[in-house]
């Protein structure tokens, strides 16, 4: 590495760089690459599966347990004779499905319940309690309670994903708003005369946003794992609709004889997870700064 | 200490209560009838009635309400209404199996996220370190049910050193029980040492920079002995903290480890009542998983409130 003088063209370069959004800083560095090209790469896959794959992901064609790289079936084919590439790109696109409504339907509520919360100190008390009690069922202790009434399905998987996702954005944002309320800017906007609702949403919430980003990529991790773990306690996606989750979870009777039929959805659920919390990573690092 | 304590304890109380009625409400949306499921297909409309009187379900929603709840204080659990026997003893049996889990993993994390934490701080070569943040990271990312398999995959199928999956009983065959504990252990751990890795890890490179291990250092003390006599104790109240949360955590995630490594605990009982209506197993089980979280988080803030005095008095 070379030392160079910093030159006045240099530092205007800085800080043009610094006051460009931290979001897009953090894609450039190596942790965001990467994690943005996993995240897209799995994504396209499972945007494109009707085109890279030539078979329906419930065709059962007379074949079972194919070993991978046979004639028309890249992955092999599962116990009951499906095209395991197939499902598994499907399983992306079910996954993607489920997670892309999930979360933002979760992030809303807690966010309307934090803003509701910091309306009047009751309310506050409401919702810090609700909050308390969702917190109080670990995750798949709500994802089998939620299931016992709904029964297995995509709906339940929703649900329970943005149930569990309403405290955890709730808190976040709840703490965000004491934090930037006891901030001056605040007081000086009170006191030249802004309402409260005005001042809540156009003064405090847009610097109270980072840690939600941050957030919001967390917990789209976090969705994937519950997708799984529900498939795998037997309450998810109903078959032979193929999520990752699912098609895992039907390969572990045939681990011991056919381990290759775990490898595509084993593959795809890890490139997809690191992304996302490679992501997470390079944005919480650069929106602490 | 007791003053928080007391400050504390109604939030909790209420966080149980609430929690009990949910429990008990959604037992009741679950559409289906246990009284009819029980008597099965062919039984008479007489014979669901007599079900249903027997076990109280004719009785208003608050009174059956009432009577669970002082049952459960007078620790009477009562019979499971499908799965056959005690209640209390099927959930005793459930817990101690989760139970089982559970502290084996507890114990992997102290070994594996003290290892990593000590070994990312102190390695002087640069592989060891990226290893390290490899491992925590990689840990942290993957799921627990992919972890699950590639363990399979790897100890089981590939190596054929480890079973499966299974159980058996540490009383009648200790060696054997030791075997089917590892990987379930092992992949509940996992997550939580990485976590407990990386605290430690910081709070160890916190230490060696501050000015007294400078001193000792120039005082002539060992460097082993100046990493485990000055810079680990005090990196290790946080870290404890964090054990005591993971804790919870580990308790959430051995229902989901249960069901890869068909393990017989409170996961599998949880599934087996719900899918046979079992309301008695199911709501008993519920609850005693939310209490068992909340007295968790309890104990996790009060230790917090004991390391910080701010906290305290807030």
């Amino acid at each position: 590495m070379t030392l160079t003088t910093p030159t006045p063209h240099q530092n205007k370069g800085r800080t043009r760089k610094s006051r460009r959004s931290p979001y897009l800083t953090a894609l450039t560095t190596a942790r965001g690459r990467t994690g943005l090209l996993l995240v897209l790469l799995v994504a396209l896959a499972g945007v494109l599966a009707p085109v890279l794959s030539g078979h329906a992901p419930t065709d059962q064609s007379g074949d079972t347990l194919l070993p991978p790289l046979s004639a028309g079936h890249p992955l092999g084919t599962d116990d009951l004779g499906r095209d395991l590439l197939s499902r598994v790109l499907y399983g992306i696109r079910a996954d993607l499905g489920i997670i892309a409504v999930a979360v933002p339907l979760g992030a809303a509520a807690g966010c309307a319940c934090a803003l509701l919360a910091a309306v009047h100190p009751v309310v506050d008390t409401v919702v810090q309690r609700a909050f308390d009690l969702v917190l109080a069922f670990p995750g798949l202790i709500l994802a089998l309670a939620v299931t016992a009434v709904l029964g297995p399905g995509r709906t339940p998987v929703i649900v329970v994903i943005a149930v569990a996702e309403i405290p955890v954005f709730g808190r976040q944002l709840r703490a965000g708003i004491l934090v930037q309320r006891g901030r001056e800017y605040v007081a000086a906007a009170r006191v030249g005369g802004t309402g409260r609702a005005r001042l809540l949403t156009r003064h405090i919430l847009p610097n109270a946003t980072d840690p939600l980003i941050v957030q919001l990529a967390v917990s789209l991790t976090v969705a994937v794992f519950i997708e799984g773990a529900m498939s795998f306690l037997g309450v998810g996606v109903r078959p032979p609709t193929p999520t990752l989750g699912g098609v895992l979870s039907q390969s572990m009777p045939y681990l011991s004889q056919h381990p290759n039929y775990a490898a595509g959805p084993l593959l795809a659920v890890t490139a997809l997870v690191l992304g996302l919390s490679l992501l997470a990573e390079a944005l919480n690092r650069e929106v602490r700064r | 200490m007791t003053r928080y304590l007391l400050k504390r304890l109604p939030s909790a109380l209420l966080v149980l209560a609430l929690a009990s009625f949910v429990v008990f409400s959604i037992l009741r949306l679950i559409p289906g009838d246990p009284a009819s499921s029980l008597a099965g297909p062919d039984a008479s409309a007489e014979t669901v009635a007599a079900i249903r009187a027997r076990l109280g379900l004719d009785e208003p929603l608050f009174t059956q309400y009432a009577h669970w709840v002082g049952d459960l204080v007078r620790g009477d659990l009562g019979p499971s209404y499908a799965i056959g026997g005690d209640t209390a003893s099927l959930i005793g049996d459930g817990l101690a199996a989760t139970a089982q889990l559970t502290l084996g993993a507890l114990v992997l994390v102290v070994l594996i996220g003290g290892a990593l934490g000590i070994a990312g701080a102190t390695a002087r070569r640069g592989w060891v370190r990226g290893a390290v943040r490899a491992v925590t990271t990689g840990a942290l990312a993957v799921p627990p049910y992919v972890t699950g398999v590639l363990l399979v995959l790897v100890f089981a199928v590939a190596l054929g050193v480890l079973p499966p999956g299974g159980h058996a009983s540490f009383l009648d065959a200790p060696d054997l029980a030791v075997q089917y504990l590892l990987l379930p252990a092992l992949c509940l751990a996992l997550p939580s040492a990485a976590v407990l890795g990386r605290y430690l890890k910081d709070g160890i490179e916190h230490a060696l920079a501050e000015d007294y291990v400078r001193t000792a250092k120039a005082a002539g003390v060992a460097p082993r002995r100046l990493l485990w006599r000055h810079a680990v104790p005090n990196a290790l109240p946080p870290v404890v903290t964090l054990l005591g949360m993971q804790t919870g955590h580990l308790l959430g995630g051995a229902v989901l480890v249960e069901a890869i490594f068909a393990w017989p605990g409170l996961g599998r009982l949880a599934e087996q009542g719900l899918t046979r209506r079992d309301y008695p197993v199911v709501q008993d089980l519920l609850l005693l998983l939310v209490a068992v979280f909340v007295v968790v988080q309890l104990l996790t803030d009060l230790v917090y409130a004991w390391l910080d005095p701010r906290i305290r008095w807030e």
